[in-house]
């Protein structure tokens, strides 16, 4: 990106975090490492350290003027142009230069990341030429995506693609185009923001976890550093241009040393035993452990790699990638068709088959602690567990609960166990939204999203497809006046992008808390659920509200809100007791969800109905569970979606909420079968 | 509130305020007053981002390729503006649109700027904060980190400098703000209705004063902004000069690993912010009282949180880590 002459705080300078920076320096000596993950807090000089590593770099020589910045000397990485010219024995024309960064935003469209038709080119001169795009800029540099975990999937699949083969391949708005992709991926995330997904987590091989400095007196020597850096930012580069130099000087030297490197057969074995130990999937960990050794065995000057190296690299290569019992690795996600937009087209229709997804490709293990207990898991039950902290008291059942109640019906439990849930996905619909979220995938009206088709505009265009609009202007070319333009394009030719994308639902948790949920203090595993789904809502920023039934009648104790903290607090409070009154409580729901659906265009509900089933107020006298599925099937009918989660924990089992599920039209499961983990389990399981 | 928007004034590089609270507590009227106190900034004249005459990394492509070819840029000066981003605006009045339809008429890009390019060395003013939309969120978040504003569609691409202080606020009843944008504000303040009675009876009279005769009660306190704004502009001024010794330092690691903050952001926004505080008092150098202020502006917002847990900022913990005097009520 064209940040223009903005003076970086240099590398060296930075205090601390040793291991953030070994782990970008590794990758710098010895790019095909691939990439280091950054996982941690907010202002721990995470972007500071990857900005000031491309001023670091040793510089490069690329063909002048190539924009995919090809090596003069590798014929087999050139981009097309420089090949053929190499080719056809030309000399190309060379030249030096700093290693590049390029950082990805959140909110790049995929063309700008792949690239696309060149439009001045095209209608001014009629030439079919391809505009790069940041991939292309990031050839031989560095590729930087802050808050990764944030990334809209299909841009996350576009970048696995060219990672996994180092080549971009466009097909698009009728030209063909392939060039060289090979960058050292650096990306950070903070974990509570939601996790990656294991095929991304993957690629990145190394990953380190950072947080801030706990020594008062290195906190001090960071203020100190920054003050004199900000007031004099050209005096305190020159301070530590020596350092710097120092540290170029070594990872030059480290680079030519590489080659020589060599890994005694029994440090080979130790490097797999590690991975074993991590219990990790495939064999990438292994041979990225004996690289990461080697290139710190030539960092420090060895040609023979050593115990000690096998064991650091181990630290920066397992963490990220340990998980007790890894899912099972799709097919479909293992190798997929590098770049076809068709191929990527059916690879997402093909996940999202089904009703709902039962794969949670987001679950993530519960995590033990790893080999020799050097690796803490990244987050376990959706808690960032980074400072060894645990859940707070409250929320373990600490609230004023089970003990001081004065009422003898009701009660208050405290909330159970939080866990990461399985991956909880309605259809996609064809309804045109305007919204964010991370859940649903909807058509959008608005310009982030893939391009799936073009459409002729009603009133002014907004977002303009550019390649429909050329096939429709090209018949009529012969006709036109061109007035020195390659060709004429008209209003009537514009054409408009049809976009998809995800987004949030607005999620009715309907919680029965009636005296039969109380039984056996079903209630505190309950709101564990719940909360569980919350943090999930949290994570894919959906809306959610709370209805509650007992006694004999529904309240609505949250309408629907992005704040989920409002929600726990509710929850939290929320007492057990008395009957039944389903058919109330999914009254009382159905009326909130078109409420919503009314004021705000867009809207995709789900309801979550959280019961035992045992419904045992109906309306004037109706059979209870009569009541309850009348009001179901009205729901079913106003399209909206339904899960059902069964509390019912008996041998004997009533079936009531199958029942009800039924007329919802819904998905029904057991609570128990709410756990991310356990779906893995049982895949698992069928397979071996 | 009022001393977090001064420094502000003062020292952007402070990084912005967050204002959270209630309804009705005076939040929108205290940032709209602003206006009245910033200071003025030289500008190139006839520049439509109000780039900066001399700082290059705060120029647009235009001012900058005017530089290089050498020709002599009008300068002038300006007041800075208070800018407002509607909860509502779409990410294309935000970062600004690019005439897609004119670039494929014509082949040449023709930008249309937005809120962004007018906040470019203003201040940046959003109500509602936490209703944003997500994905205007992210646009911001890229934007304020960089400083540059970049738009593109179909290739065709256009960017632009973005500097702003930012300035939001919130009623955290609605909806809490992700944590990533939350510590993008440098400072943040709770404000709550007045319980005072007399003060109270105060508001309500200047109130009705001010209703009645808008002009006579702005003369009324018109020795009191110009004296306010002065402040500013000398405050400005001896900024750079402000010294801040090794044991504050200490004090303000100190505070940061006891209240147990993420990441270093909130200390290097203690130091800047204790410095600023030092220059509004007409100080040289940094002493317990500024830090004791700064840090309060500093930590409320950054106090560990997971995404279900309170705010649990407790003023009386920083208080006692402070030695020496200076305890009075701020």
């Amino acid at each position: 990106m064209m940040v223009k002459e903005r003076i970086t705080y240099p590398f060296s300078a930075i205090v601390g975090q040793e291991r953030m920076k070994k782990a970008l320096i590794l990758n710098a000596v010895n790019p095909s490492i691939g990439g280091v993950l950054i996982l941690g807090e907010k202002g721990t000089a995470k972007s500071s350290a990857v900005r000031a590593l491309a001023s670091l770099l040793p510089e490069i020589e690329v063909v002048t003027g190539c924009p995919y910045s090809c090596s003069p000397y590798k014929p087999e990485e050139m981009c097309e142009g420089c090949y053929r010219r190499w080719a056809s024995g030309e000399e190309l024309p060379r030249s030096r230069r700093r290693v590049r960064i390029v950082e990805l935003p959140l909110n790049a469209t995929e063309d700008r990341l792949i690239g696309t038709l060149n439009l001045k080119e095209a209608v001014q001169n009629g030439v079919r030429s391809f505009e790069p795009g940041l991939l292309a800029e990031a050839n031989r540099g560095i590729l930087y995506v802050d808050e990764v975990n944030l990334l809209d999937d299909y841009l996350v699949d576009v970048l696995l693609d060219v990672a996994i083969s180092g080549i971009n391949v466009v097909e698009r708005e009728g030209i063909a185009y392939r060039y060289p992709a090979r960058f050292i991926l650096v990306g950070t995330m903070n974990p509570e923001e939601g996790d990656l997904r294991p095929q991304i987590l993957d690629r990145f091989g190394l990953s380190v976890e950072v947080g801030g400095i706990s020594d008062p007196k290195e906190r001090v020597e960071v203020l100190r550093r920054r003050a004199e850096f900000e007031r004099d930012p050209l005096g305190f580069q020159a301070l530590w241009v020596e350092k710097e130099n120092e540290l170029c000087l070594k990872i030059l030297q480290a680079q030519q040393l590489l080659p020589a490197v060599t890994v005694p057969p029994v440090l080979v074995e130790l490097a797999v035993e590690f991975s074993l130990g991590a219990r990790v999937s495939g064999h990438r960990a292994d041979v990225v452990i004996v690289k990461t050794a080697m290139t710190i065995a030539a960092y420090e000057g060895r040609t023979e790699v050593e115990a000690e190296d096998i064991k650091e690299a181990a630290q920066l290569v397992l963490g990220h990638r340990f998980r007790e019992g890894n899912p099972p690795r799709e097919k479909e996600e293992d190798g997929p068709a590098p770049g076809a937009a068709d191929g990527e087209d059916e690879k997402e229709r093909r996940k999202d088959e089904g009703p709902f997804s039962g794969q949670g490709d987001e679950g993530r293990d519960e995590g033990e602690s790893g080999p020799e207990g050097l690796f803490p898991p990244l987050s376990s039950d959706g808690e960032v567990s980074q400072n060894g902290e645990k859940q707070d008291d409250r929320d373990n059942g600490g609230s004023p609960s089970e003990i001081d109640l004065p009422k003898t019906e009701e009660m208050v439990f405290g909330i159970g166990e939080i866990y990461q849930v399985r991956k909880l996905t309605p259809p996609a619909d064809r309804i045109l939204r305007r919204g964010t979220g991370r859940r649903t995938k909807t058509r959008t009206g608005t310009k982030q999203g893939r391009y799936v088709r073009s459409i002729i505009p009603r009133g002014a265009p907004t977002d303009v497809a550019l390649d429909a609009t050329i096939r429709a202007a090209a018949p009529y070319q012969p006709k036109r006046e061109k007035a020195g333009r390659a060709i004429a394009i008209e209003s009537t030719d514009i054409r408009q992008k049809v976009r998809e994308r995800k987004i949030g639902n607005t999620i009715l948790f309907l919680v029965d808390a009636s005296g039969s949920m109380g039984a056996q203090r079903r209630m505190v595993a309950t709101k564990g659920a719940i909360l569980s789904l919350l943090v999930d809502a949290y994570q894919r920023r959906d809306k959610v509200g709370l209805v509650a039934f007992r006694g004999d009648k529904a309240e609505i104790l949250l309408s629907p809100t992005r704040s989920v903290e409002l929600a726990h607090r509710k929850l939290a409070e929320l007492p057990t007791g008395g009957r039944t009154p389903m058919a109330t409580g999914l009254a009382v729901a159905l009326n909130l969800l078109h409420a919503q659906m009314a004021k705000e265009e867009g809207t995709i509900p789900l309801l979550v109905l959280i019961s035992d089933g045992r419904a045992n107020v109906g309306f004037n006298g109706m059979d209870p569970v009569e009541s309850a599925k009348l009001v179901a099937a009205e729901i079913y009918h106003s399209g909206i979606k339904s899960i059902v989660i069964d509390t019912e924990k008996e041998f004997i089992n009533f079936g009531l909420s199958r029942e009800i599920c039924a007329a919802l039209g819904g998905w029904h499961f057991k609570l128990e079968e709410l756990r991310g983990d356990t779906i893995v389990r049982a895949v698992r399981k069928s397979l071996s | 509130m009022k001393r977090a928007l001064l420094i502000n004034a003062v020292n952007p590089a402070v990084g912005g305020v967050l204002i959270r609270g209630e309804k009705g507590t005076a939040k929108s009227t205290a940032v709209r007053a602003l206006v009245d106190i910033l200071p003025e900034i030289e500008v190139v004249a006839d520049c439509r981002f109000g780039c900066h005459p001399t700082d290059r990394s705060m120029m647009c492509d235009e001012c900058l390729a005017r530089i290089e070819a050498g020709e002599s840029i009008p300068r002038g000066m300006r007041k800075m503006k208070v800018v407002e981003l509607p909860v509502g605006a779409t990410e294309d009045r935000v970062v600004g649109t690019l005439d897609i339809e004119q670039a494929i008429k014509k082949g040449e890009k023709a930008f249309e700027p937005g809120i962004l390019a007018q906040a470019h060395r203003n201040v940046l003013y959003i109500d509602e904060v936490n209703l944003l939309d997500d994905h205007v969120v992210d646009v911001l978040l890229d934007v304020a980190a960089m400083g540059v504003n970049v738009v593109e569609r179909e290739g065709v691409s256009y960017s632009h400098p973005a500097r702003f202080v930012l300035i939001g606020t919130m009623n955290p009843e609605e909806g809490e703000l992700r944590p990533q944008l939350l510590d993008r504000f440098g400072l943040a303040v709770d404000v709550a209705g007045i319980e005072d009675i007399a003060s109270r009876v105060e508001v309500v009279r200047r109130r009705i004063r001010y209703e009645s005769d808008p002009a006579g009660f702005a003369e009324e306190w018109a020795a009191e902004q110009a004296s306010l704004k002065e402040r500013v502009v000398k405050a400005k001024e001896i900024l750079p000069e402000v010294n801040i010794p090794e044991s504050m330092l200490e004090l303000i690691a100190r505070i940061a690993v006891e209240m147990g903050v993420d990441g270093h952001r909130a200390d290097i926004t203690m130091m800047k912010a204790s410095m600023t505080l030092a220059a509004l008092a007409g100080k040289r150098a940094v002493t317990e009282e500024e830090v004791r202020q700064a840090a309060d502006l500093a930590l409320l917002h950054r106090t560990r949180r997971r995404p279900f847990e309170d705010f649990k900022f407790d003023s009386a913990k920083v208080e006692a880590l402070i030695p020496g005097k200076g305890k009075q009520a701020s």
